[in-house]
């Protein structure tokens, strides 16, 4: 028995930041009716992978990224994250990002990339010098001290995404990070994620509406259709990287937009 | 700038208005002194008889006090887990949004007979009276939290008691001090009319007193520090807001949360 348990425990480190998830349902129980909101959903994530899932409204796609970070229970099917079943919230290995709005108003920046540290009692110093290093890696270094109503709707997300990878965990889930900013900061920030990403080397799935920023962000793209969600295409991103502004009126790029919105308009 | 020095000035020019009108409409015989006795006249009506206004406000400072610990903490309290919980919410708000609507004064008389005409009749009816719209805000002001905080807090791995203590309550903090500054405010009105109507101390009751008599610049002087009570109440309020709750300043959660709880504690709701 002594090398089988060998193996089981040396599986998680060998596969950190891999997801698997297999056969997953959710059916929601109203009082009138059950509502399957997903069906049947099998993908698998690489290591380090950037992996977008778009879809039209109401796919589950931001559910399926719920039961990922473990907010949700799945009512059937297994989601595996570095090897483990993920029953609940694990901020060791998962860091989530949601949309606007969930910093802390009454703490400072740093305060808020610190808060997870503090919630396991992490000595204060320590505390401080991870979340410094953390706001230095998505572009915030001195603004620490500021409540995040003097931030703008940009550096807010930079600092929820310095909070999602404070812990160092080798997953970050991102739901619609980008959904509330304008046009222009979404170009940026856009930028600026590829290149905390290539930095770190995390795994990502990112959940978005916009088609564009699926393909400029994503080495994988995965389709969902309409309730009940299901997977209908999972498609490889070829695009050299570092992406760049022209790619974006490129071939290779309409192409890819195109066959992604042809499933959508199908399903919605 | 200019603009905010000259509407402080302005704000005080209309205060010392006020006060010179005060002195001297009566002086020039334009208001009968028994409708308006002068300030000066005011003044020294109440520094003759510092002593019994000193114990008079004595007694009802204690009976202020001690209302706002019942109402405020029983408020708070019964609020959080009134707005937490869905529960006790169905059954006890409709009761509490009927109850607001009564005008609970008509309350007093049963509580002087159950309590008597001393201090704990008032303490009791200032209580439930500055206790309702505490309650409600704080309810409110629960239930405003953003569900996205508690997420985001769940997602880094809160426990139940660190989600209430580091997300729950600083997040209800704005609406709470707008509710107790309304519930504190309702609780000096509480203990002053009950004082006026049924009782044998305090500065409600001098007012009342002296008015049977026709003493008006006694009344006046009870009426003035009635006032320097409710404007220190808002000095103790405007300085615990600055200390607690740093974090309102311009953002949604600020000015904005003020204005619902004040709409939550409207009788309709």
């Amino acid at each position: 028995m002594q090398p089988l348990a060998n193996v089981t425990q040396l599986k998680p480190a060998a596969r950190a930041g891999a997801i698997e998830v297999k056969n997953v349902g959710q059916v929601f129980k109203t009082r009138s009716q059950d509502v399957v909101a997903l069906e049947d959903v099998s993908l698998e994530v690489k290591p380090g992978r950037f992996v977008v899932l778009v879809g039209p409204s109401g796919c589950g796609k931001s559910t399926l990224l719920m039961m990922m970070a473990g907010l949700r229970q799945q009512t059937a099917g297994t989601i595996t994250i570095s090897g483990a079943p993920i029953l609940q919230p694990d901020p060791d290995r998962v860091g989530v990002v949601f949309q606007e709005a969930s910093l802390f108003p009454w703490l400072t920046a740093e305060d808020n990339v610190e808060f997870p540290l503090a919630l396991r009692g992490v000595p204060k110093a320590e505390r401080r010098a991870k979340a410094q290093d953390a706001l230095k890696l998505v572009g915030l270094d001195g603004f620490g001290r500021r409540h995040p109503h003097e931030l703008s709707g940009g550096m807010k997300q930079r600092v929820s995404i310095a909070r999602g990878l404070v812990q160092d965990p080798p997953v970050l889930l991102m739901d619609e990070p980008f959904a509330a900013l304008d046009e222009q900061t979404r170009m940026t920030m856009g930028d600026e994620l590829l290149r905390i990403w290539a930095a770190t080397g995390k795994t990502v799935v990112f959940v978005t509406h916009s088609l564009t920023e699926a393909v400029y962000l994503a080495d994988e793209v995965i389709v969902m259709s309409a309730r009940p969600g299901r997977i209908v295409d999972h498609l490889q991103v070829q695009l050299p990287r570092p992406r760049t502004y022209e790619m974006l009126s490129g071939d290779a790029f309409g192409t890819l937009r195109d066959r992604i919105w042809r499933h959508i308009r199908k399903s919605a | 700038m200019s603009a905010r020095i000259s509407a402080k000035t302005l704000r005080y020019l209309i205060v010392i208005g006020l006060i010179a009108l005060w002195e001297g409409l009566p002086r020039a015989g334009l208001i009968p002194e028994l409708f308006l006795p002068s300030l000066s006249s005011t003044l020294i009506a109440g520094w003759t008889d510092a002593g019994e206004y000193g114990h008079a406000l004595a007694v009802t400072l204690y009976e202020v006090v001690v209302s706002m610990a019942f109402a405020c903490g029983g408020g708070i309290l019964l609020g959080a887990i009134v707005g937490s919980l869905p529960r006790p919410r169905i059954l006890i708000m409709p009761m509490v949004s009927s109850l607001y609507a009564v005008p609970l004064v008509i309350l007093y008389p049963v509580f002087t007979v159950w309590l008597g005409i001393g201090s704990e009749s008032k303490i009791a009816f200032a209580s439930i009276y500055g206790f309702l719209p505490t309650m409600l805000a704080t309810a409110a002001g629960i239930q405003t939290i953003d569900p996205q905080l508690l997420l985001a807090a769940r997602s880094m791995g809160a426990t139940l008691s660190q989600r209430l203590v580091r997300v729950i309550i600083p997040a209800a903090i704005p609406t709470v001090l707008s509710g107790l500054r309304v519930g504190g405010a309702l609780v000096i009105v509480g203990v002053v009319v009950s004082e006026m109507l049924i009782s044998s101390a305090g500065i409600g009751y001098l007012i009342s007193r002296y008015r049977t008599i026709l003493d008006s610049p006694h009344v006046f002087a009870g009426v003035l520090l009635v006032l320097f009570l409710a404007i220190g109440f808002n000095a103790v309020i405007r300085w615990i807001e600055g200390k607690a709750a740093i974090w309102q300043t311009g953002t949604r959660t600020g000015q904005a949360n003020d204005e619902i709880a004040v709409n939550a504690m409207q009788p309709a709701t």
